[in-house]
């Protein structure tokens, strides 16, 4: 599904992502954890095209990205999902209006572009989005507008936004940070109806280990700008996490 | 589900009649404004011959005219310093929470309204006929419109304040006078200075204008130029209007930027800060020393404007209706004016702001051209436009339309480049184009602010639009004006009223919407 190969990125001369690889498969969960500034956004930002990395290459189902081609680019923005720890959403719009925006990215011939471009969308996307709303579990919330909502309600709003989209893949970054525990731990159980329901591949930046173990099979550590643990959680021991969250940048990757 | 139906169909409904009003409005301006395309079309061979007989400027006699610029500004400045001066205590007495008690309070707001609702030309009108020509009179006329607005910046400035150390104050036995000094102006001191410098900004562009009515500064030099047909003097004085208010307009906005931000003369432009302030000391001393306003002369005309006063009363109510047509006229000039400056806004506050333009090249040609509709006097333009499309209210319409849209496309870039980037992101994330990122996550970010400003704009417009008359540009101006000329002051007293309602109410109707719209 997802092949990311090799890939570096330095900002103002200093090395952010490091000969970077990570695979993912279909249908799989990834939580994605690594210390402050470990380069985890760096590489969401990579897979979705708003990071162009000096060297290496990702691919999506096989298909390199193009970053040079904005065309291009934007049909692999199409299938990828992304939802944020401050949820991005445009504050003074209504929940359904935020949702329907995800299916620009499908309105982009003919008619449909126009129609899209001056701001209408067609029934059956309005019926979608109510769909999609209802899945994540707050369709009564469908014409309030967004400033109104709860930061959990925002959340789901975001994903729903990203549903919209049918995507192939979901990225997360950070998606449950700004929430209450137990409203954090409802939004993961929503990502993995997600994954289960849809056959969403779903891989998330997260900084609670605990919510790590309980929710995801698979984890992956940042450390430095490359990938230094990727297995299943319960090989993920106490000396992991700690050489993770350690920032000495001489010590050798400890495992996988 | 049903009642999400209905809501929705409710809304939409509101929505289109909300639009079908809106267009009988413009459709009506329209036409109360003689706003012909034929007219336009046919303009335009006059206005190019305008153009070429404009190049290559002609500074003929440079020496006069920078002398009559020098006059221009110091009016500007003695009418800013003196407004302060005057702005402070009304200020005080008509904000609620400084005021001694709701009579002066509600005394002391009529005052600033009224003062306030008095276009400044109209003003230096009243006193070219009891001061004579010249600059006291421009400097009284910018004065009166200045100490209303600056008082009700002050006002509501005060009335916004923490009032946390008001009460500390207060708490450690301090009273009246000394809370206000201890606890108030620090809290405003910021603010005022910026709202003393916009002042100052709008009062030196005022200025150039004031000699349209023979109250000092460039304006007459150029209408005279203008009506004797030397087009190539008049664009040199132009160039220097023009040179002068963009100056100014940056000076100023760097002032007040440094001065809201803090950054002033505590940062590391220290140097240039100081030097920036001692230029200006220095332009302020020799402006004050070029135009010195006397006392004497003032005092003397004291007894005149009481006589001008005296001589409105009865007011003469027999024209009243045709008066009220022209005032209509006025009004649909203002409305098609904000109209078309609001179309020509829309694609220069795009291409001029940096977060949608990639190109510098656009962008820097964009907001060159906005800040010159901004900086050049409607009045000017509408003096260009009588040449080209001939008297009437078309010319007043196309100048107040160019002029403010410098101001709106200002006001959109901005709105542009503040929004909030994050959902601005997102919607790119779900792949949509260019253009549908505008649409859905720009749009409904800067709607608010768009209505806010062309709610301002149109304010500003119907105030500004009963003054193009006085270039022959239509609307009540020119009724005015002759009104005072042929000494028919009771014919004056009837319009100023009709005018002043107007504007009070249009004042009052557009920041009523305005505090809806931004809700
Ligand atoms: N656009 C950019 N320009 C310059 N530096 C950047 C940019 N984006 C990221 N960086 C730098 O790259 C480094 C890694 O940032 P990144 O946001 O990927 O970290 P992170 O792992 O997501 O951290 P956190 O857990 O705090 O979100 C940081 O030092 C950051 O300052
Ligand atoms: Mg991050």
């Amino acid at each position: 599904m997802l092949c990311v190969e090799g890939i570096n990125k330095r900002f103002n001369g200093r090395q952010v992502l490091s000969n970077l690889n990570l695979r993912v498969g279909s249908g799989e969960t990834v939580a994605l954890i690594g210390s402050s500034g470990s380069g985890k956004t760096t590489l969401i930002r990579t897979i979705n095209g708003f990071v162009v990395p000096d060297s290496g290459r990702v691919a999506i189902q096989g298909k390199d990205i193009d970053y040079r081609n904005r065309e291009a680019l934007r049909q692999t923005r199409k299938r990828i999902g992304m939802v944020y720890q401050l949820f991005n959403l445009v504050e003074r719009a209504s929940a359904l209006d935020n949702v329907m925006s995800g299916a620009l990215g499908r309105m982009d011939r003919g008619i449909h572009l126009l129609v899209s471009t001056v701001g209408f969308f067609q029934k059956e996307d309005r019926d979608k989005a109510m769909d999609v709303l209802r899945f994540v579990g707050i369709e009564d919330k469908a014409n309030e507008r967004v400033d109104r909502l709860s930061g959990g309600q925002k959340q789901r709003v975001a994903i729903a936004r990203a549903l919209m989209q049918e995507p192939e893949l979901l990225l997360a970054d950070e998606p449950v940070a700004n929430l209450d525990p137990k409203t954090g731990r409802k939004i993961l159980e929503l990502f993995l109806k997600i994954n289960v329901g849809k056959g969403i591949t779903v891989i998330t930046v997260l900084h609670h280990i605990e919510a790590v173990r309980d929710h995801f099979r698979r984890v992956a550590a940042i450390k430095d700008g490359t990938v230094c643990f990727d297995g299943k959680v319960d090989e993920l021991t106490g000396d992991h996490i700690d050489y993770i969250y350690k920032s000495d940048r001489n010590l050798e990757c400890a495992a996988a | 589900m049903c009642s999400g139906i209905t809501a929705f169909n409710i809304k939409g409904i509101r929505t289109a009649l909300l639009w079908a009003v809106f267009c009988i409005i413009i459709a009506f301006s329209f036409r109360e404004a003689h706003l012909d395309i034929r007219t336009l079309a046919d303009g335009l061979p006059y206005a190019a011959a305008l153009l070429r007989d404009m190049f290559p400027p002609n500074f003929y006699a440079l020496e006069k005219i920078l002398l009559l610029a020098a006059e221009t500004i110091a009016m500007g400045l003695w009418a800013t310093i003196i407004g302060i001066a005057f702005s402070i205590p009304l200020g005080l007495i008509s904000a609620k929470n400084t005021s001694p008690n709701v009579f002066v309070y509600t005394g002391g707001k009529l005052l600033v309204n009224g003062m306030r609702a008095i276009p400044d030309l109209v003003c230096a009108l009243i006193f070219v006929t009891s001061f004579g020509m010249g600059p006291v009179a421009g400097i009284l006329g910018l004065l009166i419109p200045a100490i209303g607005t600056l008082a009700k910046f002050y006002a509501e400035a005060i009335e916004s304040i923490d009032t946390g150390p008001v009460e500390a104050v207060r708490a450690a036995g301090s009273h009246g006078l000394s809370i206000i000094r201890h606890a108030v102006l620090p809290q405003v001191f910021p603010l005022f200075m910026g709202y003393n410098l916009y002042m100052l900004d709008h009062n030196i562009r005022a200025a150039m204008t004031l000699g349209l009515v023979g109250a000092g500064g460039l304006g007459f030099e150029l209408f005279r130029q203008m009506r004797s047909f030397h087009y190539h003097k008049a664009s040199a004085i132009l160039v220097i209007v023009f040179l002068i208010i963009t100056v100014i307009d940056r000076l100023s906005s760097y002032l007040r930027n440094g001065i809201t931000d803090g950054t002033f003369l505590n940062s590391r432009g220290r140097l240039k800060d100081w030097s920036l302030l001692s230029v200006f000391c220095l332009i302020t001393g020799l402006s004050i020393f070029l135009v010195p306003v006397s006392l004497r002369e003032i005092v003397a005309g004291i007894p005149r404007i009481r006589d001008f006063l005296s001589g409105m009363f009865p007011p003469d109510f027999s024209p009243i209706f045709t008066d009220m047509k022209l005032m209509l006229e006025t009004v649909g000039m203002g409305i098609s004016g904000t109209f078309i400056a609001m179309l020509i806004a829309v694609p220069l506050g795009m291409l001029s702001a940096k977060s949608i333009t990639r190109s510098p090249f656009i962008y820097n040609i964009t907001k060159e051209i906005t800040n010159f509709f901004r900086a050049m006097p409607e009045l000017m333009f509408a003096l260009i436009f009588v040449a080209a499309v001939g008297l009437g209210p078309f010319a007043g319409v196309l100048a107040l339309a160019l002029h403010t849209a410098g101001f709106l496309g200002k006001f959109y870039a901005e709105a542009i480049e503040n929004v909030d980037p994050k959902p601005v992101e997102a919607t790119e994330a779900t792949g949509a184009s260019f253009l549908q990122i505008i649409r859905h996550a720009i749009f409904p970010q800067v709607s608010p602010l768009f209505h806010s400003y062309n709610l301002y704009i149109l304010d500003r417009n119907i105030r500004a639009s009963t003054l193009m008359g006085i270039v022959g540009a239509g609307g009540i101006g020119f009724e005015l004006v002759m009104s005072m000329k042929l000494f028919d002051y009771r014919h004056t007293a009837t319009l100023m009223i009709i005018i002043l309602t107007t504007v009070m109410l249009v004042d009052w109707a557009s920041s009523y919407l305005r505090n809806k719209v931004v809700a």
